[in-house]
């Protein structure tokens, strides 16, 4: 065969199967947004209705509310925590490897699993220290409380997303020559100087990727809040991904939803695309 | 020059850190070892016999060995099928970057990582099942296909560092396209196959999502969806649950314990591409 | 390193391979029949009706699957066109979905029809509405909607049984001044809420709402206005957590002591017993009106029993369904569920029920008016949010809202 052909047959098949069980599937999911199809049954043809519905959905506004918020306050808190942690994993500290691989744990668990336990910490131990404390509000479950739920959440979320961005940021570091924080020694520059001098511009590329990875994550955040509040208390913690799903099966809306789903997948193309163009300019500005 | 001198400040802080991440981890462990009358007291005493008693109900009820089969199962074939095919594909894409068709393919892949799974879920329930593929089988074909967008990006990246020299050389010894890939390059793409498999072997394991959407038929559950489903048949006995989580959480903990510092190698390796 | 880790990866796969080909060897023989069950309460009891089942059909094996969000996996096993062999939900909406979409078996000309009770015939078809004929599913097991006490705490504090609302609010007050919690709620989950919400909203609002309220001839605003005062005032009642314990934690708490009523169905009883044995329960309807006569009991069709039309095994199915049905059966589920039968001729003796019994007797009985809400409404999401906002006007617009939107898709 010639070499061309081969290439051919391996990148043919692939494109095969990768447009039939991903791009099909979501070409499907338009052309089903614009009907009155319940996921079985017969359908009609209805035009924008259920966009227009989308637009007017309290319950869709509230989840695209929900996710937005959890997804930027969890991005920004991750990264600024797991800098934070490679900072001090770079320096010259003692049981490096050790505190290394303990941070580095709860990439390698079960979001869901970690969801469970934590949903037991927040229900039954932290009432037993908030009572202990005589504090009001950590004697409650904060799960159960719709202004705080969110924030539950998000421990768990922040919990298990530092490992991941703290070895990103930590291969950074290790990048950045001693001699340079050295020499802004001797020219009498402080911590701070040298931080965003020195280690900031050298691991601005790993803070644009964290950014994006993270908040594209997040957006999606679905395991935590099953394990955790069922979307509840209300409807206060109910995810984009949650809704889609619940509504989409349960609620006999797979048409709906789908025009929902084709919404939220032109809101993250958008912002995918935002936060690139705005962090590069930043970067090529240092 | 000064050599530093160990910073003990950091080092205390970052150990208090990592009480918080180990935290969920103690009370799990010592939970999964209480009886219910031990609940009522102070929940951060250890256990007062360490009885294996919860672990084994657990068993029984989940039919933990099934989930972990079903786990092992599919962990196993998505990351040997995608350390083969994605990199092949990568190869086939990274050495034909200069025309228009392989450019397109690749950024067609690579556009894909935007897609938010929730989007295609609900068709791709049905399709799935009207193909007879809402099983294990499925499962893996599905993981090992959306791989390919994530992973043909990290292989690129590698294999254009590989100099054609060396295929050159061995096209010249008689060896076909094929040849080359394998007696050639595989072996090159050692470090990254590695990164590939350690971050495949960890996505579909602890996935769950895809498997709650999917799969019907319990006897095919993965472990994390057998906690979910016998959710409300732990009802409140925690400890059963929690040495139910516990075995689930295990497998993937041992492997860490003693294959840790390859695993965060090769992770960050495939970060620093 | 590398490969150390492949060879020992390999080994264990060639196991899993031998592991997998014996499993799937030994259950080829004989028909395997899935049975899906919407209620975590009756696991056990199912499991070991199942037993005796095989014990006396080993040619036929079911398998059991009760899933958390019951529901929402049903639905999805609808779309995917994957219906279970058997099933045993509630009639609720989902069941009225099920049956309009023509995916059930049609039970109009089976024999196991005459054995039960006509009034609950009649509810169930009333779910399925009339563009659709036939009997889609068995009533087997029916349910109350009720108020839990604690017998010892009532007779230490002197309290009788309520039979109007005022006097319900007095007792009430008079648990609240002793110090101790009158009502444990359960609200993390929220479908807890709705015991409380069926029992006013069917006494209050009337059987019919639905059907009006789809009619456009009443709304939310317009006849549940009380309801909601009532909920909140009963809301004032609970405990310091009311939204964040769950219904698993609850049925403990309450087994403990730690409140005096629980706003429960019967189904939480054996739950209730499990955790305490030695507790002693009554339970009473609760009296939502201060005429004693117009208080009605909620109880609907707790359990029905259905298979799927297209199931490759009717007849095993059906002998399936014809063994829980049959008189000895339907009397231990009953009894070890503390459940009511739909089944004529069979009756729940516990004397917990004293408190009831007269209703079933003389038919003071209405059905949940939630379970003609429409599917996907998420009603009970939104009674939650009610109770920790207590914003009455808004909510009950919202509830309108809601129900109109969800009609419209």
């Amino acid at each position: 065969m010639k070499k061309n052909h081969v290439f051919m047959a391996i990148a043919l098949p692939a494109l095969a199967l990768f447009f039939i069980f991903h791009t099909y599937p979501a070409l499907q999911g338009i052309f089903y947004s614009f009907t009155d199809w319940k996921g079985y049954g017969s359908w009609n043809f209805v035009g924008v209705k259920n966009y227009l519905n989308v637009f007017k959905d309290n319950r869709a506004g509230a989840a695209y509310i929900f996710t937005f918020q959890f997804a930027i306050v969890t991005t920004i808190v991750v990264n600024i925590i797991s800098l934070l942690i490679a900072i001090g994993l770079n320096s010259k500290i003692k049981f490096r490897k050790t505190l290394r691989a303990i941070y580095f744990l709860p990439y390698i668990l079960s979001i869901l699993i970690i969801g469970f336990i934590f949903n037991f910490i927040f229900a039954h131990f932290l009432p037993q220290i908030g009572t202990v404390l005589g504090s009001e509000l950590l004697s409650k479950n904060i799960l159960g409380n719709p202004d705080l739920a969110w924030i539950g959440i998000v421990i768990v979320a922040v919990w298990q997303g530092v490992a991941f961005n703290t070895l990103l940021y930590l291969a950074g570091l290790v990048t950045i020559s001693e001699d340079l924080y050295e020499a802004a020694s001797i020219d009498g520059a402080g911590i701070w100087t040298k931080f965003w001098k020195i280690t900031f511009p050298m691991i601005a590329p790993f803070f644009t990727i964290n950014m994006v990875l993270s908040m594209k994550n997040y957006l999606m955040v679905f395991d935590q809040i099953v394990a955790m509040t069922g979307g509840g208390p209300g409807k206060s913690t109910e995810s984009i991904s949650l809704l889609i799903y619940r509504g989409g099966f349960e609620g006999g809306q797979f048409a709906y939803q789908s025009a929902n789903a084709v919404v939220y997948f032109v809101v993250i193309v958008i912002i995918s695309i935002i936060q690139l163009k705005i962090l590069n300019r930043r970067e090529a500005a240092n | 020059m000064t050599r530093k001198k160990t910073n003990w400040i950091i080092t205390v802080l970052l150990i208090l850190g990592s009480l918080f991440i180990l935290f969920p981890i103690y009370l799990a462990i010592t939970i999964a070892f209480k009886t219910p009358p031990e609940m009522a007291g102070n929940l951060l005493v250890l256990p007062k016999s360490w009885s294996f008693d919860n672990f084994k109900q657990a068993i029984e009820m989940t039919n933990f060995f099934n989930a972990f089969k079903n786990s092992f199962f599919i962990t196993f074939f998505v990351v040997i099928f995608t350390v083969l095919t994605n990199s092949l594909v990568a190869y086939a894409i990274a050495r034909n970057l200069h025309k228009k068709f392989y450019k397109t393919l690749y950024f067609y892949f690579l556009s894909a990582m935007f897609i938010p799974f929730p989007i295609i879920m609900l068709p791709l329930v049905k399709q799935t099942s009207a193909w007879g593929m809402d099983n294990l089988v499925g499962l893996i074909v599905l993981y090992v296909v959306f791989n390919l967008s994530f992973n043909v990006f990290i292989y690129i990246g590698y294999i254009r560092s590989i100099p054609v020299e060396l295929e050159e050389a061995a096209i010249m010894d008689g060896a076909s396209t094929w040849g080359v890939f394998w007696k050639v390059i595989f072996p090159l793409l050692a470090p990254m196959n590695a990164t590939v498999a350690i971050i495949t072997c960890l996505g579909a394991w602890n996935d769950f999502m895809l498997p709650l959407v999917l799969l019907s038929d319990q006897s095919m559950a993965t472990l994390p969806l057998v906690q979910y489903i016998f959710q409300s048949q732990f009802s409140t006995d925690y400890n059963l649950a929690f040495a139910s989580y516990l075995m689930a959480l295990a497998p993937m903990i041992l492997v860490y314990v003693f294959a840790q510092k390859w695993i965060i190698s090769g992770v960050m390796r495939g970060s620093i591409k | 390193m590398f490969k150390k880790i492949t060879t020992g990866f390999a080994t264990m796969a060639l196991g899993t391979f031998i592991l997998t080909g014996c499993s799937s060897s030994d259950s080829s023989d004989g028909v395997k029949l899935e049975l899906f069950s919407n209620k975590s309460e009756s696991i056990d009891t199912y499991k070991e009706l199942i037993k005796e089942f095989e014990a006396e059909n080993p040619d036929i094996k079911i398998e059991f699957n009760s899933p958390p969000e019951a529901e929402t996996v049903l639905k999805t096993r609808l779309t995917k066109n994957d219906l279970p062999d058997l099933m045993s939900i509630a009639g609720n909406a989902t069941y009225g979905e099920l049956a309009r979409a023509e995916v059930l078996n049609d039970f109009t000309d089976s024999e196991l029809v005459k054995t039960v009770q006509p009034s609950y015939i009649d509810m169930i078809h009333r779910l399925v509405g009339s563009e659709v004929e036939g009997i889609y599913g068995l009533p087997y097991a029916t349910n109350a909607n009720s108020v839990i006490y604690n017998k010892q705490k009532f007779a230490e504090l002197g309290l009788e049984v309520p039979t109007t609302w005022d006097e319900f609010i007095a007792l009430l007050e008079k648990v609240k001044a002793t110090g101790e919690t009158p009502i444990y709620f359960t609200l993390k989950d929220a479908w807890t809420g709705m015991i409380s919400w069926n029992s006013l909203g069917a006494n209050i609002a009337g059987e019919d709402f639905a059907e009006k309220k789809n009619a456009g001839e009443t709304s939310f605003v317009k006849s549940y206005d009380e309801v909601a005062d009532k909920m909140l005032k009963l809301i004032s009642y609970g405990h310091k957590d009311n939204m964040g314990v769950a219904y698993g934690d609850g049925n403990n708490a309450f087994a403990k002591g730690e409140a005096v009523l629980y706003i429960q169905g019967n189904w939480a009883i054996p739950e209730i017993l499990k955790a305490n044995p030695d507790i002693e329960l009554g339970v009473f309807p609760m009296p939502v009106n201060n005429d004693p006569d117009q208080n009605k009991l909620v109880s609907g069709v707790d359990v029905l029993l259905t298979m799927n039309k297209e199931t490759k095994h009717k007849d095993e199915a059906m002998k399936f369904i014809e063994f829980m049905m049959k008189e000895e059966i339907s009397q231990k589920y009953i009894n070890e569920q503390k459940a009511f039968s739909a089944i004529a001729n069979i009756y729940q003796e516990d004397p917990v029920f004293e408190g009831i019994k007269g209703n079933f007797e003389s038919g003071t009985i209405t059905s949940f008016p939630d379970h003609y809400y429409p599917a996907g409404m998420g009603a009970e999401n939104l009674v939650q949010e009610f109770l920790i906002k207590q914003d009455k006007a808004v909510f009950l617009k919202k509830m309108d809202k809601e129900w109109e939107k969800v009609e419209n898709r």
